[in-house]
């Protein structure tokens, strides 16, 4: 076993025990939490790949940005974790079984020999080939259509997070710093005039 | 050596466990999100593993648009799930039967 | 080599450039409007479609254009179905503006989304690319599940957007895994290419027909047909009615395009593969949404099954188009056209009859309960000879334009030989047609539970008026749209 082998291996195994424990986890933090183990553990097999940049995108923009969103929604719901759990393990022998045969059936189609190594048998590149600069010029070349699709997509998502969840509250006492700072002595202190008044008229 | 089988069935069983992982959770909408997640990193596996093995950059284009989209689809979901939750203070799957027939 | 930056061609692009500028433009002027300006959102999202579709018009010129390499195309068929859907966004604002209003969700941001979505649609029309495909689904999608739960207060349309959500995302997963596949086994992502790998014959089968099965279910999921049909019924439900309005009409134009584009334009070489898994999809898409329906009290759910047995009638079509190994040109085109008209005729059908639901509600009031039909007659015999032609056409009653849509599906799938099929087909209409007249017997024989007079405006009475009436003229006259529909398919595929 060479040591491209051995690293695959080790990746594939922590990647699977990862998303069985994503989806088995008692508590959605830990959940979450495994979900970032295999995203880390996906970003090292793409590095094996040379997907250089797409092996650090996953890792800033899932673990820096999804998680963390995740866990943030998490924390803001009171879930009731107990009632969760029930009847969890009634649907395991069925599920497991089904996902089983999946497997069984997924693996049989795609281990044949027309993706062993003879018709691909894969491709090393040199030492100067930068796979971040590559993908940056069709990006900017052939796929500006789709990129400029996606950020009218990321605009969609902004507007449709701020549609459904910004709520201006009226109980809370706010203070706007703006007025705070803009604030002027005369706006504080008024100064009356009057005549003078006599004690006991 | 590892061939490009190898990492086409550790795809399939990444997806197999994402689509287990949504009959399972039926409780628990914000795991059921996760599920779907790693159905969404299967499929951007066997795009990084198609790109390599056939020396074609677009599957890993196609990988970059995936991971863009899946950040928008998870912030909208979010954002629906936080205003069910306000609504019915559940995010229980088995709650949701309002609607019937 | 250093590649550079070539300027692609703009112009067959330009109504989806026109309409993302407008947009912004909109975002920016809503943003900084106030609250006593808020015509102005809507008055400017329909001013955006009028132009839309007059740019449309003017660069239409009947040969097919690929531009931004090769991932758009611009061919009679995408003018076609762009004007189509221009005109149902239209009469999806005007049907819903004054239901928004009274529930005070005619935000600016409602109109955005509108035009989000119904870019999304235009570049899933125009996709010649899994990329831009599933780009434009997505922008489609995303736009859809926020407006579904836009009425964030009311717990059943929360409740629907998740289900839609959940069932949404897990469908774009399917679709992409097919993709990946099909992409592995082609090496392109471009149709074009993909059509002309698999006509060549070097590529595993094993692994295209494994994508396919995937790709199949995707596709199935957004037309909605069973077994993918779950959202359908509590997303129509749940929804608000002027929303359920847009998910029921101008997307099914968009996902005829998505299934005609992946499955005839790219993977047409596994065609007879496709054809069985789309024969079976059709036969329980129209029985299990012909019989789910009848049990139904709330015509929104009615509607929503009747929509699955509808598109149950589409995919008839589309598999009909190859018969045998040999490929008959003229059936082909037959076949598909067909399937064009149906889907034509089903969303002008839709419109009109989510726009009567829309009609006879008011401010706090849903009239989504078969009940709110009963009397109509007495309340306003108009509009309930408006409705009553709606539902005959849905019945697939002779002379109207539903009859003809059925009719021309089902000769194609004569033709095709599958005379089974059609038998299955015609005995669960004949079933479907009970729950359709039960809505005309409601109307018309029955008294008046709710007696309030119909308030509307002109513009909306007039339009659901020519709604009710295109679906009549269409019926008695309805070979000059079948000539459309064949012509715009000859000069595109």
């Amino acid at each position: 076993m060479d040591l491209k082998t051995i690293i695959f291996y080790v990746f594939a195994a922590l990647l699977i025990f990862a998303a069985l424990r994503v989806i088995t986890a008692r508590n959605p933090v830990h959940a979450a939490l495994y979900l970032v183990l295999a995203f880390f553990n996906a970003g090292g097999l793409w590095l094996t790949l040379q997907a250089e940049f797409l092996a650090i995108t996953l890792v800033m923009v899932y673990v820096g940005a999804v998680m963390v969103l995740f866990l943030f929604v998490i924390m803001m719901l009171d879930i009731d974790i107990k009632r969760l759990r029930q009847g969890f393990w009634r649907n395991m022998p069925l599920a497991a079984t089904l996902g089983v045969l999946m497997v069984a059936e997924m693996a049989l189609v795609l281990s044949t020999d027309y993706f062993g190594p003879v018709a691909f048998p894969g491709t090393k590149m040199g030492a100067d080939y930068s796979n971040t600069r590559e993908l940056g010029r069709l990006l900017f070349t052939d796929y500006v259509y789709p990129f400029e699709l996606a950020s009218i997509i990321l605009l969609v998502a902004i507007i449709a997070a701020v549609v459904l969840t910004l709520r201006r509250r009226k109980d809370v006492k706010h203070l706007d710093p703006v007025q705070q700072v803009a604030v002027k002595h005369s706006d504080r202190l008024r100064v009356l005039q009057m005549p003078a008044e006599k004690e006991g008229e | 050596m590892i061939t490009l089988s190898h990492y086409l069935i550790l795809a399939a069983i990444l997806f197999a466990i994402g689509v287990v992982g949504i009959f399972l959770n039926r409780k628990n909408l914000i795991v059921l999100l996760m599920a779907i997640e790693l159905m969404l990193l299967a499929v951007n596996l066997n795009f990084v593993a198609f790109s390599h093995y056939l020396n074609d950059l677009s599957g890993q284009l196609f990988v970059f648009f995936i991971l863009t989209v899946a950040a928008a689809e998870s912030s909208i979901g979010l954002a629906i799930l936080v205003v069910l939750f306000r609504n019915l203070s559940t995010i229980d799957v088995d709650d949701l039967d309002g609607l019937k027939g | 080599m250093l590649k550079n930056f070539v300027m692609p061609d703009l112009y067959p692009a330009a109504p989806e450039l026109f309409l993302v500028a407008m947009a912004c433009a909109i975002l920016l002027a809503d943003a900084f409007a106030g609250a006593s300006r808020r015509w102005l959102a809507p008055v400017l999202t329909m001013l955006t479609l009028i132009g839309c579709a007059l740019i449309t018009y003017a660069t239409f010129d009947g040969t097919a254009t690929l531009t931004f390499a090769n991932m758009f195309v611009d061919d009679p068929l995408s003018d076609f179905l762009k004007l189509l859907l221009y005109v149902a966004i239209i009469v999806v604002l005007v049907y819903g503006r004054d239901y928004l209003a009274a529930r005070n969700l005619d935000k600016g941001e409602y109109y955005l989304l509108l035009l989000f979505a119904t870019l999304g649609m235009m570049v899933m029309i125009s996709a010649y690319n899994f990329l831009t495909m599933y780009l434009g689904l997505e922008l489609l999608s995303l736009s859809l599940y926020a407006m579904v739960a836009i009425d964030r207060d009311s717990p059943r349309a929360t409740e629907a957007a998740m289900k839609y959500f959940v069932l949404g995302a897990l469908a774009s997963g399917l679709l992409l895994y097919g993709m990946s596949m099909i992409y592995g086994a082609t090496g392109t992502l471009e149709l074009g290419r993909v059509a002309q790998t698999i006509h060549e014959g070097t590529t595993n089968r094993t692994i295209l027909v494994f994508g396919l099965v995937f790709l199949v279910a995707g596709v199935a999921f957004k037309l909605g047909v069973v077994p993918f049909h779950m959202w359908i019924p509590d997303v129509y439900h749940g929804a608000p009615t002027a929303v359920t309005l847009l998910i029921s009409s101008a997307p099914k134009l968009a996902a005829f395009a998505m299934a005609l584009r992946l499955l005839v334009s790219g993977l047409f070489g596994l065609a007879e593969h496709w054809q069985s898994m789309l024969m079976l999809m059709a036969v329980l898409s129209i029985g299990i949404g012909n019989l789910a329906a009848i049990a139904q009290t709330n015509i929104k759910r009615m509607l929503g099954y009747s929509a699955i047995s509808h598109m149950g009638f589409m995919l008839l079509a589309l598999m009909s188009g190859v018969a045998g190994a040999e490929v008959d040109p003229m059936a082909l085109i037959n076949a598909y056209s067909s399937a064009l008209y149906y889907i034509i005729s089903y969303v002008l059908m839709s419109l009109g009859a989510f726009g009567m639901v829309l009609l006879l509600s008011r401010g706090g009031y849903e009239a989504d309960n078969l009940e709110d039909f009963k009397g109509l007659n007495k309340r306003s015999p108009w509009f309930a000879l408006m409705m009553a032609i709606l539902m005959f056409s849905m019945a697939g009653i002779p002379f109207f334009v539903g009859f003809f849509a059925k009719f021309s599906v089902l000769l194609a799938a004569v033709a095709a030989g599958h005379v089974a099929v059609v038998v299955l087909a015609v005995i669960f209409s004949l079933i479907g047609a009970y729950y359709y007249l039960r809505v005309v017997k409601l109307m018309y024989f029955d008294d008046p539970v709710d007696a309030a007079s119909i308030r509307a405006g002109l513009d909306m009475r007039l339009l659901i008026s020519l709604n009710g009436l295109a679906v009549a003229l269409f019926g008695l006259f309805p070979d000059s749209l079948m000539m459309l529909c064949t012509a715009t398919l000859v000069r595109s595929l």
